[in-house]
């Protein structure tokens, strides 16, 4: 699993600029389904047909975005301005060290501050290195979206850190699913969707295109397990997490009870997740058509949308479990 | 109504149903309109669609126009987040309690939530007596995650009975005050609801030329998903979502708030205003007193989401004045209930198939 | 008399007349009539002769009101303006339900506040004061509202008894209902020297029918019998959570009204050890009590304080542990026959 986490984690795939992922998915995939196809928003949708017709659509989406920071403007110096793409946080981005899509590095800096003003993504400047604007136009175009630069290493026995484990980790996991999963009764389909970060557009029109009579969300969650952290109450490498609720949807209660019980039949750890902020696929997916059953299965992480999410291996297999078990 | 309302109230008020967890409060709202409708379904996100198909063909062989009503059955409540050591409850919103409010509440902790079966604890939001209180501490609001509920149990005991994800529901009994006035909890939006069926029981006795479909939504207080997937599988031609609104207080601007004794209309972009001035006309016509409502963009309504399903879904919105929001008092006057009820059907009764000749002229 | 009975009177400081004449009726049937009086303060005193003359006398005190709220008068809309009696935080109130005047009468009335949804970001991070509080008993109108409550009213929590938990109640008013519960039980024991119990009037707003109670009697020993607060839940430190419910009777050091007598306090942690009365020394010097004007009237006496720890108390909901309740009756009554 580690080596298919680092895998997709090393992939450029920013919010909205996510088809290197959905290449690489393809290939590792397409032997494994009986139809892959792409829609205009660039969800990756791989069809797994049940052996019984009237079986379930059951739709999974884990999101292949990740977020950055878009080139806004280039100062006459040559340093870029950028403006936020999904959740970048200011204070987790300070002398990082980013790329782009075409392989060129920077380093993004925080200028000086006036007394009493609090960083904001206005004080964040990316150098890559250019002496002038010119050059930096020839390096990059306005538009292009810098991520934080991939990385992927271990830490201690089990765990994994990686700037964009969020969600790749959770594609790492829809493809173990997919390629381990075998005959079903009902229909699966993995999406693999875009644009997550954002507002769940990718999941939107993927569900009124898949039609599913029950969707689940892969995503990763908060941990209330470091220090002076109280909430939500998920720790790391106790479990696959089953949510409850978050911001964004209320997961259908009957699913979360048959989720529960399949990490049972699995004989994984699973935990009880309640998150006071935050949303998934899972809010896109439900609110489709006439409304879909709808959940979220969590792999937890450690310092989300940083330069060094961490989770934990173990979780990630619990997940796949649950997973196999409840789709069996 | 064959009930006497406040007596109806008091048992709809104790249905379980928070946002996203209607089953049980969707099967006391089904029951209660089989006998009024030709059909109800609970779909899957749990809203209860009732349908009574038009009585009165048109007079030009036109299908009947789809008129799509809304009112809402989920109740704000809390959630466990977290058990701590001692026993004692972490808690998160479903849906915007006033926070305000729990110092010192009863709850009601829904443990072993599942489908059919869980236990009801009695807990208490605990509050620090003014006695233990620094004169800062006394003057700033309670944070949520200072709160917790207490429920006298050893913390063995609670583990063993309550999980992370057990809903958490306010105590809020119906009150019967002066004037035919009412407080409880779930009078937003319940109430409304409670108009649906006045309405409904009156249509047995008026024709009417359009399909009605009876909808008590869920999830309004978190994200009107209910509307915004029954709005879709009707297709309605006409919509017309009913809710609470702040009435008059003394600290209240007169401009955001309407009397309490009686029903309010909405004025804004995002309602239909010829419809708006027919259900004004019905009113005047019947006697029925109703003010006016100004929102300038949304409503913060299921009429957000039935606005703009598919196609697009004229709108006309009801208010219900009630005070205290989103706390175990809400305060109505059960006349109103009647009243809105009764507006309703004639709405109803009086729309035919050239209710759209002149909408946007 | 049934805790529950006791519990569910109302009485607020200064109109405690459903509580005394209850209580009255309780002692005068237990002591007889000539060994019962009501003073001028409005306190019930019943006195009982001791079986040894050469005994210290003793007054034991629990008193008879509770916090609540007064009309002030009406809004135009018929909304009440109301004042706490008593010391409340006006965090508990929003969103309760009251009980407004006394017996046959009582209206029906809950606690509204301006809906959250129109309050500013700023006026949120405030607590509302009580001025901004209004009892709604659904009048129309100010006549209406001055008409069936006007100023003056007593309101009090409407909050029914009822079983919490595992051996605990909750109820409003325990403090100090709960004491006079015990020291109605009291009236029965086998006392050694003469003892008064008084039932005290005013506790809540400056222990003012104890004064005068206290003058009277003039007593060797003075002990208060009370409901205190425990802040025993949560991720409230030991050290911090004042006396724990299920633990015994809290015997008090000092608190804000007295400093315990010393010999008096060791020797009641002796009788109760002795007893075998679970009992729990209260851990902060918080909250006053009759113990101070008993202490300090005429020439002074011993005095220390007993009580029987209670959550959340001065709001609508206190919950104490019934097992504390008869461990406060249990060392009671072991130092008095001692």
């Amino acid at each position: 699993m580690f080596e298919l986490i680092q895998q997709l984690t090393n992939v450029y795939g920013a919010t909205g600029r996510e088809t290197g992922v959905a290449d690489l998915i393809e290939t590792l995939l397409k032997d494994k389904v009986d139809s892959i196809r792409r829609d205009a928003m660039g969800n990756l949708i791989c069809e797994k047909k049940g052996s019984d017709p009237n079986g379930k659509r059951i739709m999974l989406s884990a999101h292949m975005d990740h977020i950055g920071f878009i080139v806004a403007a280039v100062e006459k110096e040559g340093f870029l301005r950028v403006a936020p793409v999904g959740g970048v946080s200011v204070d987790a981005s300070r002398t990082r060290h980013v790329r782009f899509a075409n392989g060129v590095q920077g380093v993004i800096v925080q200028q000086p501050v006036k007394e009493g003003e609090t960083p904001a993504m206005k004080h964040l400047f990316i150098d890559i290195g250019a002496a002038d604007e010119a050059e930096a136009l020839s390096m990059i175009q306005l538009g292009d979206i810098a991520l934080y630069a991939p990385d992927c290493f271990r830490l201690g026995q089990y765990r994994v850190a990686s700037p964009a484990m969020d969600d790749r980790v959770a594609c790492a996991l829809q493809v173990a699913v997919m390629q381990e999963l075998g005959e079903t009764r009902d229909t699966v389909i993995a999406v693999f969707s875009t644009q997550e970060e954002v507002g769940c557009r990718g999941a939107k029109t993927a569900a009124y295109s898949v039609e599913p009579d029950i969707g689940i969300a892969l995503d990763v969650t908060c941990n209330g397990d470091t220090p002076e952290t109280k909430l939500p109450a998920v720790k790391l490498g106790e479990g696959a997490a089953v949510k409850i609720m978050d911001r964004g949807s209320i997961s259908n209660p009957e699913l979360v009870r048959d989720l529960l019980a399949a990490g049972e039949r699995a004989g994984v750890k699973t935990q009880r997740e309640v998150l006071p902020f935050g949303g998934t696929d899972a809010s896109a997916i439900q609110l489709s058509r006439g409304g879909v059953i709808a959940g979220t299965v969590s792999i937890p992480c450690r310092y989300v949308h940083s330069a060094c999410e961490v989770i934990d291996l173990r979780d990630v297999q619990a997940a796949k479990e649950l997973l196999k078990a409840y789709l069996k | 109504m064959n009930m006497e309302i406040f007596d109806y109230l008091k048992e709809m008020a104790v249905q379980h149903g928070p946002s996203g967890h209607e089953y049980e409060v969707a099967e006391w709202f089904r029951q209660k309109f089989e006998p009024l409708c030709d059909s109800v379904i609970i779909d899957r996100v749990y809203n209860v669609i009732a349908c009574k198909k038009a009585t009165i063909p048109t007079r030009d062989g036109s299908p009947a126009p789809r008129v799509m009503l809304a009112a809402h059955q989920d109740e704000i409540a809390l959630m466990v987040s977290d058990i701590l050591p001692d026993g004692t409850l972490r808690m998160g919103n479903v849906g915007g309690v006033d926070p305000r409010i729990l110092p010192a509440s009863t709850v009601t902790v829904h443990a072993r939530e599942a489908k059919g079966g869980y236990q009801k604890l009695l807990g208490v939001v605990g509050a620090l007596p003014p006695h233990l209180m620094s004169a800062a501490d006394g003057n700033r609001n309670y944070q949520r995650e200072e709160l917790f509920v207490d429920l006298g149990l050893p913390a063995e005991e609670v583990r063993e009975l309550v999980q992370i994800g057990d809903l958490i529901t306010l105590n809020g009994p119906a009150t019967k005050l002066l004037n035919d006035r009412c407080a409880s909890k779930t009078m937003d939006d319940r109430a409304c609801v409670a108009v649906l069926l006045e309405a409904a029981e009156r249509l047995q006795r008026m024709g009417h030329m359009c399909d009605i479909y009876f909808v008590a939504t869920s999830q309004e207080e978190v994200s009107c998903a209910g509307a915004t997937v029954a709005a879709y599988t009707i297709e309605p031609d006409l919509g017309v979502a009913l809710d609470v609104s702040h009435a008059t207080l003394p600290s209240s601007r007169p401009d955001t708030t309407i009397p309490l004794d009686a029903p309010a209309v909405t004025v804004g972009p995002y309602l239909q205003h010829k419809l708006v001035n027919r259900m004004r006309d019905t009113a005047r016509a019947h006697g029925i007193k109703l003010n006016a409502e100004i929102a300038a963009r949304y409503t913060w309504t299921d009429t957000d989401a039935m606005q703009i399903s598919r196609c697009g879904v004229p709108m006309v919105l009801i208010d219900v004045p009630l005070k205290y929001m989103h706390t175990s008092v809400e305060l109505l006057d059960t006349n109103v209930i009647r009243e809105s009820g009764r507006l309703l059907a004639h709405f109803l009764n009086e729309l035919d198939e050239g209710w759209d000749s002149e909408l946007w002229s | 008399m049934e805790l529950k009975t006791i519990c569910e009177l109302p009485g607020i400081s200064g109109r405690e007349e459903p509580v005394r004449m209850a209580i009255y009726a309780e002692c005068v049937q237990k002591l007889g009539s000539e060994n019962v009086t009501i003073d001028r303060m409005g306190n019930v005193i019943a006195h009982k002769a001791g079986r040894d003359a050469t005994a210290p006398h003793v007054m034991l005190a629990a008193h008879m009101d509770e916090v609540g709220l007064m009309v002030l008068s009406a809004t135009e809309e018929g909304l009440l303006r109301v004042c706490a009696i008593g010391g409340i935080d006006s965090r508990v109130l929003v969103s309760k339900r009251v009980k407004v005047g006394y017996g046959e009468d009582a209206l029906n009335g809950v606690i509204g506040a301006m809906a959250i949804h129109q309050q500013t970001a700023e006026d949120r991070k405030h607590v509302l004061p009580i001025s901004q509080l209004y009892v709604d008993i659904g009048a129309k109108d100010k006549a209406e509202a001055e008409a069936k409550a006007p100023a003056g009213t007593p309101i009090v929590f409407d909050t029914p008894y009822t079983p919490f938990g595992d051996h605990k109640v909750l109820v409003k008013a325990l403090d100090d209902r709960v004491a006079c519960y015990n020291l109605l039980r009291l009236l029965d024991c086998d006392v050694k020297g003469d003892t008064d119990f008084v039932f005290t009037c005013q506790e809540e707003v400056g222990s003012r029918g104890a004064d005068g109670a206290a003058f009277r009697i003039h007593p060797d020993i003075g002990i208060a019998l009370e409901g205190t607060s425990a802040n025993d839940v949560g991720d409230v430190p030991e050290t911090a959570r004042v006396c724990t419910l299920g633990k015994g009777v809290a015997v008090s050091f000092m608190d804000r009204a007295s400093i315990a007598q010393p010999e008096l306090f060791r020797q009641m942690l002796q009788t109760a050890e002795e007893a075998g009365v679970p009992h729990q020394v209260k851990l902060a010097v918080a909250g006053g009590n009759d113990s101070g004007p008993m202490q300090r009237a005429r020439s002074g006496a011993r005095t220390c304080v007993l009580s029987v720890p209670c959550r959340y108390i001065h709001s609508p909901s206190t919950i104490c542990d019934l097992r504390d309740v008869e461990a406060q009756y249990q060392l009671a009554k072991a130092f008095l026959e001692k």
